[in-house]
C-alpha cells in the first residue's frame, strides 16, 4: 500500500532529514512542551506518516479513554487526505486500522515493567511487528530516567523506534541555555532526539534540541498549522515572490 | 392505589450466579409479606424460589428473561425486576436494563467479585444505573466482607463505602452495626422478622467508630452540610443519608450493606437502603426519539398530565392470553383509555390494567409515570412504545440489525412440528433480532439470529417451554456479495420462434454504492423503454440481487442505471423486460470482480492482565483485528474485530486459555471483504454443493 507521492511529499521528510535519517531502531525521540500546544496532533501526524507506509504503530496511551485517541487519527487522516496529492489517503483508511493498536494504561496502576510486558505480549503473541511505538502521556514528572531507559532497551532488543511526548510543567523559564527543559535534564542521556514545540506569536515552530549525537541545529524549518495542527513546512518570510502577473 | 413517584422504585437484582440472588428476593418477598412461606432454592420442598419461573434458568443458573413483581416497603412502593445476567442477549439485556432505575449488585462475602459480577456491572454501567452493593452469606466459613469491599474498589472501581459491619462472621454471625445510625440489629422469630435494635456492642464499639469515620470522609464529598456538620461534630443521620443518596444516584458512589439471606439477616436494612438512597423514577432522565423530527432526542417529563408514553418491555404467554409488561415514562394510563402503538400504528383500547406480584396479580384502575405495570390482551411486540393519540414519540430506534447467523433445524415429528411453529410465532414477536423463514429449496426452517449463544437459548426454550424437539444444522454464517467496479451493460432478450414472441434490450451500468443495499435509477429518455416497462425491469435486476453468482448469496451495496433500450410493439412486455434485466445482470456482475463479505464482529474480551498475551494470540489467529486494549491494573480489556465466521467455540477456547477467568462480548459490526483464500473455500464449497443438489 506504499503511496510514494503521498510519502514523498510529506514534512516528515524533512524533520527526517533535520535528525540525520530519521529516528532509527533502538532509538527515544520525545516532543516536549506544554500542555495543550499540540503534542499528540504531532504524535498522531508521524504515526500516521509510519501507517502510510505499512508499518505498524502501537499507540501506547495513559489517559483515561481511547475513543479520543481514535477520533485524533481520524481527523488527522480527514485533513491529509484534503491536502493537495494526498486525496488517495482516505482510502487506505482500513489498511490503516489493521496497522494500528492502542494500548491503554492507567499510569497510577501501571508500571513501566508492565507495560512493556503487555507490549511484547501484543507484539510476540498478537503477531504484530509493531515498527514505532508512539507513547504519549507519561509522565516524566513521576517517572525516572531508569523508566526511559527500560524503554529504550525493549526497543534496541525488538528493532523499534519509540516517540514520547513530554508535558512540561512548573513556571517559566522551562528551558536552559541550550533550549533543553529543566524538567528532562535528568533524561538526556536516554534521550535521542528532543524537539521542542514553543509558541512564537500565532504559530507553534519546532525547535530541534537534540539529533543524536550532533549537537542541536537549532530550529526545523517546521512548524504546526494552527487549523489542524498538523506538522508543515514553515512559510518563508515574505521572500519577494511575485504576485500572480496580470493576463495579457 | 396512587403513589406518589418520589415513592416508587424500580430496581433489578444483579448478582453473579450462586451469590444468593434468588434467595434474596425471596425474602425481600416474605418480609413485604408478598409471601407467607419461605422456599428454599434448589427445590427442596419441592417448591422452589417465587421468582424465577422459567426451568431452564433454574437449570442452567441464568435468568433469561425478566419477571417483574411489586412489593410494598417503608410506605414505598417498589417494583423488582429480574435481569438476566448472560451478556448474549443483547435486546433482552438492553429491555430490561433500561425500565430500571437503580440496581443491588449481590455478592459473595466469600467469593467476592466474580467474572459473572464483572458482566453484569459493566452492564449497569453501560445504562448508567446507580447501584447500592450487597455482601451475602456472612454466615458461611471464610465470609469477609472488607476483602469484598476492597475487591469493589479495585476490581470494579467502585467507590464503595461500607454503611454496616457485622457483629460475628460465619457460623458466629448475630446481627449487623448500622454506621451511619450507631446501632446494632438483631433479627429475631423463626424467619428473622422481628428486628431488635440496641447499643452497639462494646468489644465492637471501636471499630464502628474507625469505620464510621471512613464512611464520613468518602461521603461527606457529596454535602456541604454534612462536611461542615462532620467537622463540627454532629453529623446527623438525615445529613449522611441526603449524602449518600447524592453520591449514589450520581453514581459516584457505591453504599455497602451486608448480611446473610439464608440465615434471615439484614435484608430489612437493605430494604431500607433501597427506598433511601435509591433514585425514584423523576431522578432518572428518560430520553424518546420524536418520530416527526427524524429521531431528534426528546427529554420526557415525570409528569403524570402530560401525554403519555410507554414501553413495552417484555411479553408474556399466560393461561389467560397475553400479558405485556410496560414501563410508563411520561403521563398516566387509565382503564378504557385509548392508546397509540407507534410501530403497528394501531389504536387501541385499555382493557385490563394490572400489577403483577411474584405469582399473582392484582387488577388496578389506573398507574403514573414511573411504574411499572402489565397490560392483558394486547396485540404488540416487545419494544413497541404505546402513546396518546396524536404524539409521535418512540422509545426505542428502529434500527433492528440484521441477523448474521442462521441455523436450520428441524422438527424430529409431527407434535413436535406443531409446537415448534407456535414457539417461533412467540419468539420472533418477543425478538425483533430473532428470525425464521421456511427456506425453498430445502424446505427446511432456517432460524435466524445475532450469535451462537442466541439461538442456542432458542432452541432450548422450544424444549423447554413448548415441548419442541428439534434437530439442528451446522450454523451457517450470512456472507454478502458486491461488485468492486462499474460495469456496463447491454443486453437484448429476444425470443421469436413459433407463438408469440419476446423481445427487450436494456443497456445502462451497475456500480457499487457506499450506503444502502439498493438503488434503481432511470436515466431512460423518450420513451425509448415505455414507462410502464420500467418496473419490470427493476423487478428483474432485483431478483438478481437474491443469490449472487459466487455463493449464492444476496448481494448488497449495488446501484443500477438504466439508460437506454428497445422494445417492440407486439413481442415486448412485462416478463420480456423482467428477463432482459436478469440477463443483463448476470453479464455484468460477472465482470464488475464481486467479492464475498463478510460479518465482522465487534469483540470486546475482558479478564485479568496475566492472560492478555493469550487473548491477542487468540484473536490473532481468528483473522482478528486489535483495535484497542485497556489495562487498568489488574484487569485488561481489548477490543477487537473478528469475523464471525471464525468466532465458533470461541468462549470454550477462551475459558481453557483463561482458566475461565476471562470473558467476551460480540456484536455486529459491520460487512467486510473475505481474504482471498477463504473466499476461494467458500467458492469450491458452493460449487460442491450444487452438483450434489443437481445430482439429486
Amino acid at each position: 500500500m506504499v503511496n510514494t507521492e503521498i510519502i514523498q511529499r510529506s514534512p516528515i521528510r524533512n524533520l527526517e532529514k533535520s535528525i540525520h535519517g530519521g529516528l532509527g531502531k533502538g532509538n527515544i525521540g520525545v516532543l516536549a512542551s506544554r500542555k495543550g500546544v499540540g503534542k499528540t496532533a504531532c504524535l498522531v501526524h508521524i504515526a500516521t506518516d509510519k501507517l502510510l507506509q505499512g508499518k505498524p504503530v502501537i499507540h501506547v496511551s495513559y489517559a483515561s479513554r481511547v475513543d479520543y485517541i481514535i477520533t485524533w487519527y481520524e481527523e488527522i487522516l480527514k485533513e491529509l487526505s484534503k491536502k493537495k496529492g494526498m486525496k488517495a489517503a482516505a482510502e487506505f483508511h482500513d489498511d490503516i486500522i489493521k496497522n494500528r493498536v492502542i494500548m491503554n494504561f492507567n499510569q497510577d496502576g501501571a508500571r513501566t515493567e508492565q507495560v512493556l510486558r503487555s507490549l511484547e505480549a501484543m507484539i510476540i503473541h498478537g503477531n504484530f511487528a509493531a515498527d514505532t511505538i508512539i507513547v504519549d502521556g507519561f509522565d516524566f514528572a513521576q517517572g525516572t530516567p531508569e523508566d526511559i531507559r527500560k524503554f529504550k532497551e525493549f526497543a534496541a532488543r525488538l528493532g523499534l523506534e519509540v516517540w514520547f511526548s513530554a508535558t512540561l510543567k512548573g513556571e517559566d523559564p522551562l528551558f536552559d541555555g541550550q533550549g533543553v527543559a529543566f524538567m528532562l535534564g535528568n533524561f538526556m542521556g536516554t534521550i535521542d532526539v528532543l524537539i521542542s514545540l514553543r509558541h512564537e506569536g500565532e504559530i507553534v515552530r519546532l525547535d530541534l534540541v537534540k539529533a543524536h549525537d550532533k549537537p542541536a541545529t537549532g530550529k526545523l524549518r517546521l512548524r504546526l498549522d494552527p487549523k489542524t495542527l498538523l506538522i508543515a513546512k514553515a512559510v518563508r518570510r515574505k521572500q519577494g515572490r511575485p504576485g500572480p502577473s496580470p493576463r495579457s | 392505589m396512587k403513589t406518589d413517584i418520589a415513592k416508587m422504585r424500580n430496581i433489578g437484582i444483579s448478582a453473579h450466579i450462586d451469590s444468593g440472588k434468588t434467595t434474596l428476593t425471596e425474602r425481600i418477598l416474605f418480609y413485604c409479606k408478598k409471601i407467607h412461606k419461605i422456599h428454599e432454592v434448589k427445590g427442596k420442598d419441592g417448591v422452589g424460589a417465587t421468582m424465577d419461573s422459567m426451568d431452564l434458568e433454574r437449570e442452567r443458573g441464568i435468568t433469561i428473561t425478566s419477571a417483574t413483581t411489586n412489593v410494598q416497603w417503608a410506605d414505598h412502593s417498589i417494583n423488582i425486576i429480574d435481569t438476566p445476567g448472560h451478556v448474549d442477549f443483547t435486546i433482552e439485556v438492553e429491555r430490561s436494563l433500561r425500565v430500571l432505575d437503580g440496581a443491588v449488585l449481590v455478592l459473595c462475602s466469600v467469593g467476592g467479585v466474580q467474572s459473572q459480577t464483572i458482566t453484569v456491572d459493566r452492564q449497569l454501567k453501560r445504562y448508567r444505573v446507580p447501584r447500592i452493593a450487597f455482601i451475602n452469606k456472612l454466615d458461611r466459613t471464610g465470609a469477609n466482607p472488607y476483602k469484598v469491599k476492597d475487591q469493589l474498589v479495585e476490581k470494579l472501581g467502585h467507590n464503595a463505602v461500607l454503611m454496616q459491619i457485622p457483629i460475628g462472621l460465619e457460623s458466629d454471625l448475630q446481627g449487623i452495626v448500622d454506621l451511619a445510625g450507631m446501632k446494632a440489629y438483631y433479627f429475631d422469630g423463626p424467619d428473622g422478622e422481628i428486628i431488635r435494635e440496641e447499643e452497639i456492642p462494646s468489644g465492637l464499639r471501636e471499630e464502628a467508630r474507625g469505620k464510621r469515620e471512613e464512611m464520613l470522609d468518602a461521603v461527606s464529598m457529596y454535602s456541604d452540610d454534612l462536611m461542615t456538620a462532620v467537622l463540627e461534630d454532629r453529623a446527623t443521620e438525615d445529613l449522611i443519608h441526603k449524602a449518600v443518596r447524592k453520591g449514589t444516584i450520581s453514581r459516584e458512589l457505591t453504599p455497602v450493606f451486608m448480611g446473610s439471606a439464608y440465615k434471615n439477616k439484614g435484608i430489612q436494612l437493605l430494604l431500607d437502603g433501597v427506598v433511601r438512597y435509591l433514585p425514584d423514577p423523576s431522578d432518572v432522565e428518560n430520553i424518546a426519539l420524536d418520530l416527526e423530527n427524524e429521531g431528534r432526542e426528546i427529554k420526557l417529563k415525570a409528569d403524570p398530565s402530560a401525554p403519555t408514553v410507554a414501553l413495552a418491555f417484555k411479553l408474556e404467554d399466560g393461561p389467560y392470553g397475553q400479558l405485556t409488561y410496560i414501563r410508563i415514562y411520561q403521563g398516566r394510563i387509565q382503564k378504557g383509555d385509548e392508546l397509540f402503538n407507534n410501530r403497528s400504528r394501531q389504536r387501541f383500547k385499555v382493557g385490563r390494567l394490572i400489577r403483577m406480584h411474584a405469582d399473582s396479580m392484582e387488577d388496578i384502575r389506573e398507574a403514573e409515570c414511573g411504574d411499572i405495570v402489565a397490560l392483558f390482551g394486547i396485540e404488540c411486540a416487545s419494544g413497541d412504545t404505546f402513546v396518546t393519540p396524536g404524539l409521535n414519540l418512540t422509545m426505542t430506534s428502529i434500527y433492528v440489525p440484521e441477523p448474521v447467523i442462521s441455523l436450520a433445524i428441524n422438527p424430529v415429528d409431527n407434535a413436535s412440528a406443531d409446537r415448534m411453529a407456535k414457539a417461533l410465532i412467540r419468539f420472533t414477536k418477543e425478538d425483533p433480532t430473532f428470525r425464521s423463514h421456511v427456506d425453498l429449496e430445502s424446505n427446511e426452517t432456517i432460524v435466524q439470529g445475532m450469535g451462537e449463544l442466541h439461538l442456542d437459548v432458542y432452541i432450548e426454550r422450544m424444549k423447554r417451554e413448548y415441548q419442541a424437539e428439534v434437530l439442528t444444522g451446522k450454523p451457517q454464517v450470512a456472507y454478502r456479495e458486491a461488485i468492486s467496479r462499474k460495469v456496463d451493460f447491454d443486453y437484448t432478450h429476444k425470443k421469436q420462434t413459433g407463438g408469440a414472441g419476446q423481445f427487450a434490450r436494456v443497456s445502462g451500468s451497475i456500480e457499487p454504492l457506499a450506503k444502502g443495499n439498493y438503488e434503481f435509477v432511470n436515466n431512460v429518455k423518450g420513451g425509448r423503454i415505455p414507462r410502464e416497462f420500467i418496473p419490470a425491469c427493476d423487478k428483474g435486476f432485483q431478483s438478481g440481487l437474491k443469490k449472487g453468482q459466487l455463493i449464492g448469496f444476496p448481494v448488497i451495496g449495488i446501484r443500477v442505471t438504466l439508460d437506454d433500450g428497445q422494445y417492440h410493439p407486439v413481442d415486448s412486455s412485462d416478463i420480456a423486460f423482467q428477463t432482459a434485466a436478469q440477463g443483463a445482470f448476470r453479464q455484468a456482475y460477472a465482470k464488475s470482480k464481486p467479492q464475498i463479505l463478510e460479518p465482522i464482529m465487534k469483540v470486546s474480551v475482558e479478564g485479568p492482565t496475566e492472560f492478555a498475551g493469550h487473548v491477542f494470540g487468540s484473536i490473532n489467529q481468528r483473522r482478528g483485528v486489535i483495535v484497542s486494549s485497556v489495562e487498568n491494573g489488574t484487569f485488561s480489556r481489548v477490543d477487537a474485530e473478528v469475523p464471525l465466521s471464525e468466532m465458533f467455540g470461541y468462549s470454550t477456547m477462551l475459558r481453557s486459555l483463561t482458566q475461565g477467568k476471562a470473558e467476551f462480548t460480540m456484536e455486529f459490526m459491520k460487512y467486510g471483504k473475505v481474504p482471498g483464500h477463504v473466499a476461494e473455500a467458500l467458492m469450491a464449497e458452493h460449487q460442491e454443493k450444487r452438483k450434489i443438489d443437481a445430482s439429486k
